[in-house]
């Protein structure tokens, strides 16, 4: 090992096959890095957006130019579609935040059994989704689930009710289930980043007088911003194309009240074989995640400059 | 010895490559989750029949069976042979996926009538018509009688309506199941009304969309007036849930093939009428087949041959009369053209109101999108059930939407 140092250490600055050579060996390092990207990332990425330009189907498929683009454009149906996709991400995503922040808070203190709440928050996260969603399904049948029995015990409503029927009602079902998919994770990320805060500052906080609501504001979340804001962003993406939760419950019923992108591209493309048509929806999906990441990115600096966070 | 190590090598490679060709695998999707034992028999014998030919089944539930034979297709891999609903055939044939089928002019008629339409598109018969459905309406006598009401079979929808006002009245429960979720059978039940009042959907010989009728308006209208009388929310029901709500005692009547008969609870005092009529026609129904259908094989015509012997073999005679026997199937041939003596469903009442229902029925409508299909109707049906548009509005789209996907 040691002569391989000295030869090359010797060689490498006078002679020009050895400066080749090393540029070789640089890109024979990143190579496989770049294969990885190229055929799961940009192949499918490239694959996809040329499938957008074509009538793929069953039958094969013919270049059609903007076509797929053009009838988007002059669908409303798919402008509202849009709207709706993003009002759900928003609700669920702040959904999520405050309950994860919520969650985590309470499982920060020291309380008798902490151990075992922390264990317990776990399932809806842990539990495949498929399974949490067949049995959110049953709570919310009207006639056999829990909830419309337990509202009706109660006196809160007449007589069944069947939330995944209605436009609203399914719309703000799937969300709950979504939230309590989505909302363990979270905790447990800003419970993690909570346990990082130094307790210097809460002692320090303390010999000042600050109450516990001036240092959760003043030094729990400032530290743990950088958190929340990745939290954020991811939790957005994810629940953007959040797919299980919804087509389980509705399949984006009743009459298209909780289809959203993702929903509507899966019907589409796989649903109804239209492969060129759905790519296109791809493609819209990932340009309007790309354009809200970025200016969300710009305006969650400024909010991290705010506070102070790098 | 050297030359007689080549040779039996040689030997050795020629047998086995003769015994490849001799060896065929068909590859069987069965879409339902289950091989039946009627199919199962005319399979194992098959095997016996055909030495070499392996016949791999794979039986898929309803909900992915479709889409798997078709992505399957479409990816160049197609299975040899598929049993599926006939209202895929007309988008299998036109992307040429699958191949026209072989039946027999004798053997076309003896078929129940309408159930040839159900599978022909373009002048040919793209599948082998392999179990045949009608409808009725099951009432569940017990809860009528408890209204106050004689247990007879509603004959219009105005006496329909009536039934299920009183059992909401009198009972406190749902006079009426209804199917609403976005789901085949939604399609389907509005479809037995239309039938019933002799609406159309598209017409056989011009190809015409003919949904947007005052017949599509008087069946929106219907769906107005039982919708407050059905269970709550029938948006999120279809029709095998409604089965459940039939057993709970907490519909009155709903919607069913033959095969609820034996679904129901034994203690149930139940009767099947025909579907009401409308104010525009005849009771009807909607006549619906699954068929077998035969894939192409680009590069193994003989897979395809063999697969056709096979489909052939399932949907003849004997074979598909223990079929329709033993599953509950409404008779897919006229059986006593075939010497058969007394067939199950002579004589039987209860079989009277399915075999009396071919004659008036029409066809689930083929067309080269059956998803979108669907979804015109479920959008129209949910559309009145949920008082999202009017009933001239729903009724135009559909026509539209229809017109435009057929």
């Amino acid at each position: 090992m040691a002569d391989m140092t000295v030869e090359a250490g010797a060689a490498a600055p006078t002679t020009m096959p050895r400066r080749l050579s090393e540029g070789w060996f640089a890109w024979a390092l990143i190579a496989p890095a770049m294969l990885f990207i190229g055929v799961i990332v940009a192949w499918p990425l490239a694959e996809t957006l040329r499938l957008s330009f074509t009538d793929a189907n069953l039958g094969g498929e013919h270049w059609v130019g903007w076509a797929n683009y053009q009838a988007l454009w002059d669908s409303s149906p798919f402008a509202q579609t849009i709207g709706r996709t993003f009002y759900w991400m928003v609700l669920s995503v702040c959904l999520k935040l405050i309950l994860g922040l919520i969650g985590a808070t309470l499982l920060n203190a020291a309380v008798p059994g902490r151990g075992l709440f922390r264990v317990l928050v776990m399932p809806p996260w842990v539990i495949p989704i498929a399974i949490g969603c067949i049995g959110w399904l049953w709570l919310y049948n009207g006639h056999f689930g829990m909830l419309a029995g337990l509202a009706q015990r109660w006196g809160l409503i007449g007589g069944p009710f069947e939330f995944l029927a209605y436009k609203q009602s399914a719309f703000y079902s799937a969300i709950v289930t979504d939230v309590w998919v989505g909302t363990p994770m979270v905790s447990l990320f800003f419970l993690a980043a909570m346990q990082g805060v130094s307790r210097d500052l809460y002692e320090a906080a303390w010999v000042d007088g600050a109450g516990r609501w001036y240092r959760f504001r003043r030094i729990t979340i400032p530290q743990i911003m950088p958190v929340i804001v990745s939290m954020a962003l991811l939790s957005a993406i994810w629940t953007f194309n959040s797919f299980e939760v919804i087509w389980i419950l509705t399949q984006g019923g009743p009459r298209g009240a909780t289809t959203t992108l993702i929903v509507d591209t899966y019907k589409t493309a796989i649903g109804n074989y239209k492969f060129g048509e759905g790519a296109a929806r791809a493609v819209v999906i990932v340009v309007l995640l790309a354009s809200f990441s970025l200016i969300y990115l710009f305006f969650l600096n400024k909010v991290n400059r705010k506070y102070g966070v790098k | 010895m050297k030359y007689l190590k080549t040779a039996t090598l040689a030997a050795a490679l020629l047998g086995g490559s003769a015994l490849g060709a001799q060896a065929q695998e068909l590859h069987f999707i069965m879409c339902g989750g289950e091989v039946r034992p009627a199919d199962q028999t005319v399979i194992d014998q098959f095997q016996k029949d055909n030495p070499g030919v392996t016949v791999n089944m794979e039986a898929v539930p309803w909900g992915t069976c479709q889409d798997k034979s078709l992505t399957l297709a479409a990816a160049g891999d197609p299975p040899s042979i598929a049993y599926m609903g006939s209202r895929t055939l007309k988008q299998l044939a036109n992307n040429d996926l699958i191949v026209p089928v072989e039946i027999s002019a004798e053997q076309q008629a003896l078929y129940q009538p309408g159930v040839l339409q159900t599978v022909s598109s373009g002048g040919q018969l793209w599948g082998y018509p392999h179990a045949f459905s009608t409808k009725a309406l099951y009432m569940n006598c017990d809860l009528i009688e408890k209204a106050g009401m004689e247990c007879k079979g509603p004959e219009t929808w105005a006496d329909l309506i009536k039934m299920a006002q009183t059992v909401k009245d009198q009972l406190g429960i749902a006079g009426i199941g209804l199917a609403g979720k976005d789901f085949d059978n939604t399609m389907h039940q509005f479809l037995n009304f239309l039938y019933s009042d002799g609406g159309q959907v598209i017409n056989a010989d011009t190809g015409e969309v003919l949904l947007d009728s005052p017949q599509t308006r008087e069946v929106l209208e219907l769906y107005k007036a039982l919708t407050p009388l059905a269970e709550e929310g029938p948006t999120a029901w279809e029709r095998d849930q409604l089965k459940d709500l039939f057993n709970d005692g907490k519909i009155a009547m709903y919607v069913n093939g033959p095969w609820g008969r034996g679904q129901h609870n034994a203690d149930i005092h139940q009767l099947v009428a025909p579907i009401p009529h409308g104010p525009s026609g005849p009771s009807g129904t909607i006549l619906i087949t699954d068929s077998i259908v035969v894939f192409k094989q680009h590069d193994h015509p003989e897979v395809q041959a063999m697969a056709q012997k096979l489909a052939q073999a399932l949907t003849t005679g004997a074979a598909q009369y223990d079929l329709d026997q033993s599953w509950g199937l409404t008779p897919i041939y006229q059986y006593e053209k075939m010497g058969i003596d007394k067939p199950f469903y002579q004589d039987d009442p209860f079989w009277q109101v399915f075999v009396d229902g071919i004659h008036t029925g029409g066809p689930e409508p083929l067309v080269v999108d059956f998803k979108s299909l669907q979804s015109v109707f479920t959008n129209m049906v949910q559309g009145v059930m949920l008082n999202d548009d009017t009933i001239d509005n729903l009724a135009t789209k559909a026509g539209e939407e229809l017109a435009a996907i057929k």
